[in-house]
């Protein structure tokens, strides 16, 4: 997408912090005006990142910090221990964990699943209901399904489905209009001459849309169950309203729980929570950030 | 068979109708399902409840009452207007400051890192995006305890440099900052990647002819930069001012929705509409005051929605759909 002449040559033409480098491998010299511009510009980002990173370090301190007075300012914990550590296992966090792992995993599954086959549906084949279909899906993605919290709580009060992990599960694989969305943007891309010459061959739908399309679209794969997926670890109020004994909280619940009155405000192992959490989750969105961004990037302008 | 091919307009420069693949309600079906039941059947539900007196005290016998649930939220006589009109003020100038601040610290970010003779650029962007990457649930309980008035680490970096405690979350004004603060630190990374991203779409060719042509710096970024981003980033703001008018963790997880208000037991200052929706049900078992909300929502973000698809042109796309 992007159109860069400078370094149109080499192997990241969009990569505009590669630095200039002359062919015999010299930097340039900056000229006294880029200089002043690039040392002050380094010190405005120091300072955001600073602002930006210091909040993250002092839980991660605290996490280590015995004394259960949430934090002390320092970012050397004075009595390093894993106290905090040993008094989440004991809340049942692994619990929590599994839980988020459990749900996650199903819903996101599932989810890629019927988005494949809808998108597949709306992208290469001709039906009547098509286009108010396709409205239908773009209106749909602006409504968060928690809008109707009232309703869903009603109704599964109604029908004793509360506090029940498998309730859960079908209520957050509510949304998905907009994976739908993503994904028939995604297919639009591969191009039609694909599935024209596997039916020319005499491939019928399904293997049209097994063998063509499905190995096309893997990266909008990938990047809808990791979007479901990280969201079972990132969402607390459908699980509070829906999940009501520990065992079956998940983990937003169950931290949530821990510095509310339940447990009796407990920062120090919600802080060690936090860190164990949130260091694999920080992991998985870097590793795969370069894939949910190319897959949003050719999914989204591709109306 | 022929009945819904007939049905589709037959156009006149179209060249030939294409057949119906009626596999694809096949492919379709489960979507339809799960869609049907589990997001239009709870809107409509919703809907219902908004129109009857479905309460705790109305668990099983509730009746239809009309707009009375509207018209107890919005007259401003009634004493429970001031749950809704407070709240709708707040949300709305929550979403647009979250909105507008990610934006302009995402923009500003975007053009110091984009700038060619800063090697180490990639590694500033990794460090930026953290706050981002990290779930919301998590980093915004964990802003609870940071900004705790009493033993929160934020008031105690404020002391060593000599600043009096701030009461974050139990002052009205400095609960309604926080709130903004929090939302914009886990926001703007988002921001900065997209103007990032658009900054570098734009082509170098443009920039060079401005050059020979004699532009300055500033009158290249207002001619080129601004337009390009501009074009790039509206379609963003808005679905971003949407989720923002409907952030629910970022305000409950943080103050639950406190410090109370003296007037309304039900929602506090920093309830958005939202999270008054949410304690409703099930702090205060309304749910029929709870629908009421949602289904205003509904039709803010309907609006804000139709806005968009105008905006990109999504709604025209749609027409050319046969």
């Amino acid at each position: 997408m992007s159109v860069d002449t400078k370094n149109a040559g080499s192997a990241f033409p969009s990569d505009v912090t590669k630095p200039p480098v002359f062919r015999d491998g010299k930097r340039r010299h900056l000229k006294p005006g880029e200089s002043v511009v690039l040392w002050s510009s380094r010190v405005v980002i120091w300072a955001i990142i600073i602002v930006a990173i210091v909040p993250i370090l002092f839980v991660i301190t605290a996490s280590f910090n015995p004394s259960n007075s949430y934090f002390s300012s320092s970012l050397i914990p004075a009595n390093f221990s894993f106290a905090n550590y040993a008094a989440l296992f004991q809340q049942g966090f692994w619990h929590w964990m599994f839980n988020s792992f459990f749900v996650g995993a199903i819903v996101a599954i599932v989810q890629v699943g019927f988005t494949l086959m809808g998108a597949f549906a709306f992208s290469r084949q001709h039906f009547f209901g098509r286009k108010w279909g396709l409205l239908g899906l773009i209106i749909l993605q602006y409504f968060p399904n928690f809008l109707a919290i009232a309703a869903i709580y009603a109704a599964l009060a109604q029908f004793g489905m509360i506090n029940d992990l498998g309730s859960y599960m079908l209520v957050m694989l509510g949304g998905s209009a907009y994976n739908m969305w993503l994904m028939k943007g995604y297919m639009d891309t591969v191009p039609r001459d694909l599935d024209e010459a596997a039916r020319i061959d005499g491939a019928g739908v399904w293997q049209r849309f097994t063998r063509i399309i499905l190995p096309l679209v893997v990266p909008m794969m990938v990047v809808i169950f990791l979007f479901n997926f990280t969201g079972a670890f990132n969402e607390y109020i459908m699980g509070s309203t829906i999940l009501q004994t520990p065992n079956n909280y998940t983990l937003g619940v169950g931290l949530y729980g821990l510095i509310q009155g339940q447990f009796a405000k407990s920062w120090g192992p919600f802080a060690a929570g936090a860190v164990l959490a949130g260091v694999p989750l920080v992991l998985l969105y870097g590793l795969s950030q370069r894939y949910i961004a190319s897959g949003l990037v050719s999914g989204a302008t591709k109306g | 068979m022929a009945t819904p091919a007939s049905t589709v307009p037959s156009v006149q420069f179209r060249r030939k109708k294409r057949k119906i693949d009626w596999s694809a309600y096949g492919f379709l079906t489960p979507a339809i399902i799960s869609i049907s039941v589990l997001s239009l059947a709870p809107m409509a539900y919703t809907i219902y409840i908004g129109f009857t007196n479905y309460d705790a005290m109305h668990f099983l016998k509730y009746q239809f009452v009309g707009f009375q649930n509207f018209v107890e939220l919005l007259n401003p006589s009634n004493p429970l207007s001031t749950l809704f009109l407070p709240t709708l003020a707040w949300t709305v100038v929550f979403a647009l400051a979250v909105t507008a601040f990610n934006y302009l610290i995402g923009l500003f970010l975007a053009v110091l890192l984009n700038n060619k003779n800063m090697r180490e650029s990639s590694v500033y962007r990794a460090l930026l995006m953290i706050s981002y990457a990290v779930p919301g649930v998590i980093s915004i309980l964990a802003w609870q305890g940071l900004l705790n008035p009493d033993f929160g680490q934020i008031n105690m970096l404020l002391h060593s440099v000599g600043i009096a405690a701030i009461p974050w979350l139990t002052n009205p004004t400095w609960a309604r900052i926080a709130v903004i603060m929090v939302a914009v630190w886990s926001g703007f990374p988002y921001m900065m990647m997209v103007s990032l991203g658009g900054l570098q779409s734009i082509s170098t060719d443009l920039y060079e002819a401005a050059a020979i042509d004699g532009a300055n710096w500033r009158q290249q970024f207002s001619k080129i930069t601004m337009p390009a981003l501009w074009r790039i980033s509206v379609p963003l703001l808005i679905p971003s001012f949407a989720f923002n008018f409907n952030n629910f963790n970022g305000v409950y997880l943080l103050t639950g929705g406190g410090p109370a208000r003296s007037t309304n037991q039900f929602v506090g200052y920093t309830d958005t509409l939202a999270s008054a929706a949410y304690k409703l049900t099930l702090q205060f078992n309304k749910y029929d005051l709870a629908s009421a909300i949602s289904i205003m929502l509904f039709v803010i973000v309907a609006v804000f929605s139709i806005i968009q698809m105008k905006y990109t042109g999504a709604l025209k796309a749609f027409e050319e759909v046969d």
